[in-house]
């Protein structure tokens, strides 16, 4: 989105900032700017404007957040225009629900003419092409407020102009020339004889041009999902089409019309000549969200002012009421004004005061800290991470290859996509092999000598309806026998491998190990301690009725003793007495630091033996 | 000396005898006294020896050694110094090369090593590494994470399709966050970090590819705020460009987080000033963050009241192409990306 910003001052004339202090402030507020160039004497910014944002796909809503900003007050542009009740009403039918809000009016005894520079100008900085003064204004209105209007030559289209979804027309020629095939998803503005107008791109049967004298100008607001649906079907995208698929306010529709009407009159003379029409089945539905001034900090991790808070959602123009009629409470009522559709909850708003607030005045230099919860690491992470160590001291690149191929391995299972652009890999891999293959003749290409190399990476296949996905490991070696003595290091049971002239291949799969928790590393609590005296060394003979896991008891009197003079428990012996059927396990234990005695007494207490 | 032996020292004397140049009796050595040759195949074989016999067996077994070796260490000393000077030094040369070569050493991929980089990172921090299907389902890629069918932020990433509209190849890591919530809700806090493959269905060329690799980290806990997320992440960053790095915060969109964070990296090429590299807007950007939208979390059961996280990504790809100076995207996967045998 483009913004002069002379154009942008209209909205407030004393704002004093200069252009890189705009590019920045633009920017921390959420609307990426890129840069600001010079254009026929105008600055022009390029923004990026947030897929939420429809309400700055305009210089309306840009200016509505730049007031709040810089606490300077908005001026609005437009003039009320008066439409005569005493004149005659437009016969427009609308046949769908997909059309919100339509504005419109006729315009008689018009004279058209090439634009005014100023126009033409402002156009040429939005990438626009000047094609008469009632057409640019139209355009210059969508820039504008966001909302993009369209005028019908009356000569051309009739006054029975109609909104429908199409149902007659298989064929339809846009402005621009463009021949674009109808289906009945498509939503239109017809008359009965004619498609003039898809509801994002006007078209060729109703042009404006300069001989016109008699117009139609309608300003509206659709689903936006049909006209994203219809601008994606047709593969037509327009700046009108970017901003119908946008939350965009019905509200805003008067001041925009009125705007338009006021201009046309003014550059192309004429008079108004129909009742206003207005369709606005459904006025939206406001949220009312219960907001706690302190919520801003709260999510924030620093001191926002409640003062500042409330100010800040006042000037957004939010209603903001006391939920409780307590002067101390800090709770309120929020109404967003009908523009901020994107504002429908509590973290919205908390967004919008820390925006304006200034997320630079947030710390960066206190992280998370750190915290004992559960590790949750799949075990099969860890084996990976460990077998990568391993394939790298035995002197193996770790190689990625593309995980789309282009021949199956198993055409009875494998998995195919269905919109891959990159029609020479549309198969997801089903081995590693192929792969590693094709990345063999890329470094035989490149002459290199000796390649060793590896790689781990999902593969996948079908089973029935279900798609299955499994870590494997591929392995090549230019020497076939050090790859088997290294796959032999590593353990794990090979799957397939294959021989080449020179060399050999190797996959394991990874998943549905055995035992995979023992990939897990063992914590250590890397304590050291200075030794004061000699460790002493005590064995102890427990006898048992059964047989008991020699772990278990470890585990037992390890924990009986306790940490503090243990040095280490092992069982030295376990004796079956078979006439008696009792087991006998010694134990021998060290204890540290400490004296003969005090490790003696804890040992016999420890064991019973006392 | 045991016949068969006997007939093993003749034949090898014979070659020895017939051989002329340093390579070929390098070749000879190692089918006698290579890992797998010949010597150890016959020590391999005592075992099926009869013990009557084993002890002898042994003895000349160790004197054929003994011979070979003293006749390839006389012949290698003929050679040297009778040598063909025909041949080109260069063979003598790729001899001795192969005789004193150096250990080869492997490294693992540089994304990869940023990968372990961040991962250190995070586990310091208490945090897990996570993973979670690559194949995922709409739910999971999507709805779960507050961007519904026509919302237009799904124009933001073109996705490969396996059975369209349901099953897909995952577009984000925030994928994985959808996973990780759905396992975690009843059992929160919760801290882990998931590198990934994603995919996008775009053509592959010089700068763009279908695969890349990003990074995301999220939390789950009470009290949690922006601070701990900016914080979080600026570590991040100097953890990976260096404690000099300039880094902004700026207020973005995603859906599946509210408020957004931006991270801008001032460009390392002009220091702000702007450039083609940046774009002329003298900063970078770096990826995407924020507090986790209640809707996300409310997705997975999480009761809004008691939790809140934060979540962030970044690209890995970018990071990796610059610090290795690789210029074309396609090296990285299947490429011509290698390594020198004895660097470390």
């Amino acid at each position: 989105m483009k913004l002069i910003y002379s154009e942008l001052k209209k909205f407030f004339p004393n704002l004093d900032v200069k252009p890189q202090q705009l590019r920045d402030d633009l920017t921390m507020i959420g609307h990426f700017t890129n840069f600001f160039e010079e254009i026929n004497d105008e600055i022009v910014f390029d923004l990026d404007i947030k897929v939420n944002r429809g309400d700055c796909l305009g210089y309306y809503g840009l200016a509505k957040d730049l007031a709040v900003l810089y606490n300077v007050p908005f001026k609005n542009l437009s003039v009320e225009t008066f439409c005569k009740t005493s004149l005659p009403t437009l016969p427009i039918q609308i046949t769908t629900d997909n059309v919100k809000r339509v504005m419109s009016a006729k315009i008689s005894n018009l004279k058209n003419s090439t634009s005014p520079q100023w126009l033409k100008t402002f156009l040429k900085c939005h990438g626009a092409n000047s094609i008469n003064t009632l057409v640019d204004l139209t355009n210059y209105i969508m820039f504008l407020y966001g909302i993009p209007s369209h005028a019908f030559d009356i000569k051309k289209s009739g006054e029975n102009l109609i909104w429908e979804m199409n149902s007659k027309f298989k064929e339809f020629t846009s402005l621009d020339g463009s021949k674009l095939k109808l289906d009945n998803k498509i939503l239109m503005i017809n008359n009965p004889d004619k498609a003039l107008s898809l509801s994002f791109w006007g078209g060729e049967a109703c042009a404006i041009d300069l001989d016109t004298i008699e117009t139609i100008i309608e300003l509206a607001v659709y689903d936006r999902a049909t006209v994203r649906q219809n601008s994606r079907q047709l593969q037509a995208i327009t700046e009108a089409s970017v901003r119908l698929e946008k939350d965009i306010d019905p509200e805003l529709i008067p001041i925009a019309f009125n705007h338009l009407c006021n201009l046309i009159l003014e550059n192309c003379g004429g008079q108004i000549n129909s009742q206003l029409f207005d369709y606005y089945p459904q006025k939206i539905n406001l949220p009312q969200i219960e907001f706690n001034l302190n919520q801003p900090s709260q999510f924030a991790g620093i001191d926002i002012p409640t003062d500042f808070v409330f100010d800040c959602l006042t000037r957004l123009g939010c209603v903001v009421s006391p939920t409780i009629y307590d002067l101390r409470s800090t709770i309120y009522t929020i109404t967003p004004p009908t523009t901020r559709k994107d504002i429908t909850q509590m973290e919205d708003l908390v967004e919008e005061v820390v925006r304006f607030w200034g997320y630079n005045k947030i710390p960066t230099n206190q992280p998370i800290t750190f915290k004992e919860v559960a590790d949750i690491t799949p075990p099969e992470i860890y084996l990976i991470d460990s077998l990568k160590d391993k394939l790298i001291q035995l002197g193996y690149d770790e190689v990625l290859t593309w995980p789309l191929v282009t021949t199956p391995v198993d055409p009875k299972n494998v998995i195919t996509t269905q919109n891959s652009i990159n029609s020479e890999a549309i198969y997801l891999r089903q081995s590693l092999i192929p792969s590693l293959t094709q990345q063999l003749d890329q470094y035989t290409r490149f002459k290199l000598p000796n390649p060793q190399f590896f790689e781990i990476g999902k593969i996948f296949f079908q089973e029935g309806d279900k798609y299955i996905e499994k870590n494997a490991l591929g392995i090549y070696n230019f020497d076939s026998k050090k790859l088997q003595l290294d796959i032999e290091q590593l353990n794990l049971p090979l799957v397939k491998e294959g021989m080449r002239e020179i060399g050999f291949f190797a996959e394991i799969i990874l998943d549905n190990l055995p035992n995979p928790k023992k990939y897990i590393p063992q914590q250590t609590q890397n304590n050291a301690y200075e030794l004061t005296s000699q460790i002493i060394t005590l064995d102890a003979n427990i006898t048992l009725d059964k047989e008991e896991e020699p772990l278990s008891l470890i585990k037992k009197y390890s924990n009986i003793i306790g940490t503090q003079l243990l040095w280490e428990i092992t069982i030295a012996d376990v004796y079956h007495d078979t006439k008696t059927n009792k087991y006998r396990y010694t134990f021998r234990v060290s204890y540290f630091n400490t004296d003969d005695k005090t490790a003696k007494e804890l040992h016999l207490k420890s064991f019973g033996l006392k | 000396m045991n016949q068969n032996l006997d007939q093993i020292k003749n034949n090898y004397s014979t070659k020895i005898n017939s051989i002329s140049t340093d390579i070929e009796l390098e070749q000879l050595r190692i089918e006698i006294f290579g890992r797998n040759g010949l010597i150890n195949d016959l020590f391999s074989k005592i075992k099926d020896i009869p013990n009557i016999e084993k002890k002898q067996y042994g003895t000349d077994l160790n004197q054929l050694k003994t011979e070979l070796e003293q006749k390839l260490k006389d012949k290698l000393n003929y050679v040297e110094t009778h040598h063909d000077t025909s041949l080109p030094p260069k063979e003598i040369y790729n001899l001795r090369s192969t005789i004193y070569q150096l250990p080869k050493v492997g490294h693992l991929h540089p994304v990869t090593q940023t990968e372990r980089q961040l991962n250190e990172v995070f586990r310091k921090l208490g945090f897990s590494v996570y993973d979670s299907p690559e194949i995922v389902t709409d739910e999971f890629n999507f709805e779960r994470l507050n961007v519904p069918k026509d919302h237009p932020a799904r124009d933001m990433q073109d996705s490969i399709y396996i059975k369209e509209p349901e099953y897909l190849l995952r577009t984000q890591t925030s994928t994985i966050e959808s996973y990780l919530l759905k396992a975690k809700a009843g059992d929160l806090p919760t801290r882990a970090a998931f590198p990934g493959s994603v995919f996008r269905n775009e053509k592959v060329n010089r700068s763009n590819h279908f695969v890349f690799h990003q990074y995301q980290a999220v939390v789950v806990d009470k009290g949690i705020t922006m601070k701990d997320l900016i914080g979080t992440m600026d570590l991040m960053f100097k953890t990976l460009y260096g404690n000099d790095v300039v880094v902004r915060y700026r207020c973005k969109y995603y859906p599946e987080v509210e408020p957004g964070v931006g991270p801008d990296m001032q460009c390392f090429n002009c220091h702000g000033v702007g450039c083609p590299l940046c774009k002329y807007a003298g900063w970078i950007e770096m990826g995407g963050s924020g507090m986790i939208h209640p809707k996300v979390l409310q997705a997975a059961g999480i009761d809004t009241k008691v939790w809140s996280g934060f979540a962030f990504g970044m690209g890995l790809d970018r990071w990796t192409m610059a610090q290795k100076n690789i210029k074309d995207i396609r090296t990285l996967m299947g490429g011509n990306l290698a390594y020198k045998p004895n660097e470390l």
